[in-house]
């Protein structure tokens, strides 16, 4: 599968993807460049850290339920490290309340699977063009 | 010789003459005899005056009691001017003095015109009554026997003034002696008609009115008793205790306690006792009273009293009370508390259960609105309304919590309602508090039980398997999205990316059967497991469910009308599952009516024996139906018509029956909507009852059992 080998610093936006689910690790970066970003996945938040993509995120893809680090700890992290980079959540959980908290605590969508390709460029748009 | 001889013979005369004149002095008494005093002088000066020819008489009489002075002057012939009468005696008496002891026996005195000789003669022993003054101007006067004379009439003179004055006497004590007779008779007699007039009144007064003497005997009885009771009054008089014979036995040691201590103490009674009329021979209540009659030193003279017929008054009294104690006895026997306010706003009358919830008096709860008897979070809104309600006149209606007297809580349902009188003024206020803690308790036993068992149907089997459907087929449904979307795009771009559509194409293909699979698996899985099997009473399933939803269908304006059938044979199977299959059944209908506008929303929910042994239970609603090319399709999973839905519902439904060797099916009706059936085969044991209910009630906890 391609998940991008070249260095973290793609000419197009990088969108980067946090998700254990094999599945989507396959399907979105390929979906996503056809959108015209470029895309990386990583299956936890430790090979997210450990890599060199950090810096270079314009916008993160992250499952909420997550073994281990989950996606708010995460997100957590990123605030501590005072990194920036706009979130949008990925969830099977389909709980209003839950999507609702995430996003009062700073993401900028959060998104019910199985959701479509438009959702998603809407959601990446608005991460990458916040108004 | 002659001259002596002559002067013998005048002698002799003058003898005679004054010897007559002393008879006739001395026979002067008889003539006064019965006169007064002044006729007494008068008589006997005019008898001195004639006798010794007196130019001057008088006489004084000093101030006999009673009587004012008298002062009587003669004048005989006086030669020149006369003085009046009263100075002459004024002159005399100054000549005279005082005393008269002191008085000369002659006086000379130069008086009218000539000298006068003047012979006081005082009266009386010592001069106390009076003085009679005679003068004359004869130089000679008095001679012998002219003193003599006069000092016999002076004598005569006391005499019959005395007697005079005496007899007077006499005869004033005599007139005031029958004055006074006159007066005392004319008392009397004004007395005794007193007395006839009140013996009179005693006798007619209609009360027995009697008096005692201080010892407590019969003194007096009027008529009035003797009719009523019979007696006389000489057996009165001789039987002290008379009265207590007409005494109702029963009374007789009661009222002679009161009777005799009254007596002896001296204030008197008051007692009632049922005595005996004679005339009809029956017992009347009657009020005995006496009073007692004191002297001026506070001694008792006499007790007074009455004895007034009461019974008519104790029988009304009786029957009043008899009334009010039915009265009492209805409301104190109302399964409630009730009360009566009067027009201002007093809670006026409570009854029995009132009082004995709160544990207090009546007078503690007339201060219902300070004495913490309402909970205190209620009592702003209950003083508002109950002030707004006695001043508009407008029943109120309000849900109260009150503090029973071991200090718990407990809600009631308070109702308070004007009584008008003709005119339609308000006459009092009714209260009704009714105890719905209980009735609350269970609403709110059965709201959690409904809750309870929405969530339960998350965690039974079907929730369980809807939840486990929906998180694996998620992940693969997530996959084809995603790789049928990158796959459409890869072959839109120019030149078409058919190496990457191809490898997309390839994953959709795969995560498609993937998804099967899970479903399958879980088909299988599901399939697998054995039903909990018992004796299932369908009618009893179906009543317990329509308890649970019955609020969710009210709320949507449903109306349900069961049509359970009697002797309906019992199934066999899980219960709940069963359960889940027509509440899933009820929801649908439900739902399908809920644009439904023109029409009652009318949901049937019938069982009945099916052919071949088994018991059929159909659900049928009056909404929009289904379109009759899917009706295959209605069974599927993910079919569904509502946008939120996932379409699990009747699929599994579908299965659980399946399970139960049954088969659900669903048909058009002839008019609007739809109906749902399911037909299972029945058990081999009993028959289950509808218990001939057309509305079904809902019992009491619902209590599904577990699957």
């Amino acid at each position: 599968m391609e998940s991008g080998h070249t260095g973290c610093a793609p000419a197009l936006p990088l969108v980067s993807i946090v998700d254990d689910d094999e599945s989507v690790r396959e399907s979105l970066p390929d979906l996503l460049k056809q959108l015209g970003f470029a895309a990386r996945a990583f299956s936890s938040a430790e090979e997210y850290f450990a890599s060199d993509c950090v810096d270079q995120t314009r916008c993160l893809l992250l499952d909420v339920a997550m073994p281990g680090t989950t996606g708010p700890d995460l997100q957590r992290e990123l605030i501590r490290r005072r990194q920036a980079t706009p979130i949008i959540f990925i969830t099977a959980d389909k709980d209003i309340i839950v999507r609702q908290r995430l996003i009062e605590q700073g993401a900028v969508e959060c998104l019910f699977k199985p959701f479509s390709d438009t959702a998603l460029l809407k959601a990446v748009n608005s991460a990458l063009n916040p108004k | 010789m002659e001259a002596q001889v002559e002067h013998s013979a005048g002698e002799i005369k003058r003898l005679q003459r004054c010897i007559n004149d002393l008879v006739s002095l001395l026979a002067l008494p008889a003539v006064w005899s019965g006169g007064d005093p002044s006729q007494v002088l008068h008589t006997l000066l005019d008898a001195l005056m004639r006798m010794l020819h007196l130019d001057l008489i008088s006489v004084q009489l000093k101030n006999p009691v009673g009587e004012s002075p008298v002062e009587i002057v003669k004048i005989g012939e006086l030669r020149g001017p006369i003085p009046p009468a009263h100075d002459i005696c004024e002159a005399l008496s100054h000549s005279l003095g005082g005393n008269s002891r002191k008085w000369p026996p002659l006086l000379r005195k130069f008086m009218g015109g000539g000298d006068v000789s003047i012979v006081p003669l005082p009266l009386g022993v010592q001069g106390e009554l009076g003085v009679i003054v005679a003068a004359a101007q004869r130089a000679d006067f008095p001679q012998q026997t002219e003193a003599l004379l006069l000092s016999v009439a002076a004598n005569q003179a006391c005499i019959g003034l005395q007697e005079a004055r005496l007899r007077s006497q006499q005869k004033r004590i005599a007139d005031e002696l029958d004055k006074r007779v006159a007066q005392r008779t004319a008392e009397l007699a004004a007395a005794n008609a007193e007395l006839q007039l009140q013996v009179g009144l005693l006798q007619r007064l209609p009360v027995s009115a009697w008096t005692l003497n201080p010892d407590g005997t019969p003194d007096f009885v009027n008529q009035v008793w003797l009719e009523y009771s019979g007696q006389t009054l000489d057996f009165i008089r001789s039987h002290p205790e008379a009265w207590m014979i007409a005494v109702h036995p029963e009374d007789r040691e009661a009222a002679s306690m009161a009777f005799w201590e009254g007596v002896r103490s001296g204030q008197g009674f008051a007692f009632e006792t049922r005595s005996l009329r004679v005339r009809d021979r029956t017992y009347r209540w009657h009020l005995n009273q006496a009073v007692p009659l004191r002297d001026a030193g506070g001694k008792v003279l006499k007790f007074v009293g009455t004895t007034t017929d009461i019974d008519d008054q104790k029988r009304a009294q009786e029957e009043l009370r008899a009334s009010e104690n039915d009265l009492r006895q209805i409301l104190d026997g109302i399964p409630g508390l009730v009360a009566a306010i009067t027009p201002g706003g007093v809670p006026d009358v409570m009854n029995r259960p009132f009082l004995e919830f709160f544990g207090k008096t009546a007078e503690e709860l007339r201060s219902w609105s300070t004495n913490d008897i309402i909970h205190p979070d209620d009592l702003p809104r209950v003083i508002d309304a109950f002030t707004s309600s006695i001043a508009t006149g407008t029943p109120f209606d309000l849900e109260i919590r009150y503090h029973r007297a071991d200090g718990v809580y407990r809600r009631f349902e308070v109702r308070i309602h004007p009584a008008r009188d003709a005119d339609g003024r308000i006459t009092r206020w009714y209260g009704l508090l009714v105890d719905i803690e209980d009735r609350k308790l269970a609403e709110e036993a059965l709201n959690k039980a409904r809750s309870e068992l929405a969530h339960m149907s998350r965690v039974t089997s079907l929730g369980a398997m809807t939840a486990s459907i929906a998180h694996e087929v998620n992940q693969p449904l997530s996959g084809i999205i995603t790789n049928a979307s990158t796959c459409l795009r890869m072959l839109a771009t120019d030149p078409p990316q058919v190496e990457g559509a191809r490898e997309t194409a390839r994953r959709t293909i795969r995560d498609g059967n993937r998804m099967s699979e899970v479903i399958t698996r879980l088909r299988g899985l599901f399939s697998k497991k054995e039903p909990a099997t018992e004796s299932v009473n369908l009618n009893e399933a179906v009543l317990e469910v329509i308890a649970l939803s019955i609020v969710d269908l009210q709320k949507n304006h449903v109306s349900l009308r069961p049509e359970l059938a009697d002797n309906l044979p019992l199934v066999t199977g899980d219960r709940v599952q069963l359960q889940q299959v027509i509440l899933n059944l009820l929801r649908n209908g439900s739902d399908a009516m809920s644009a439904v506008e023109d029409r009652p929303r009318l949901l049937l929910i019938r069982t009945e024996r099916d052919e071949g042994d088994r018991v059929r239970l159909t659900v049928q609603d009056a909404g929009v139906g289904f379109d009759p090319e899917a009706t295959d399709r209605l069974f599927d999973a993910f079919y569904t018509t509502k946008s939120e839905g996932m379409g699990i519902g009747l699929s599994v439904s579908r299965s659980i029956i399946e399970r139960h060797h049954g088969r659900l099916w669903a048909k058009l009706n002839d008019g609007p909507g739809a109906a749902f059936s399911f037909s299972i085969p029945r058990s081999s044991e009993g028959l289950a009852r509808a218990d001939g209910i057309r509305n079904p009630q809902p019992p009491a906890v619902p209590g599904p059992n577990a699957a």
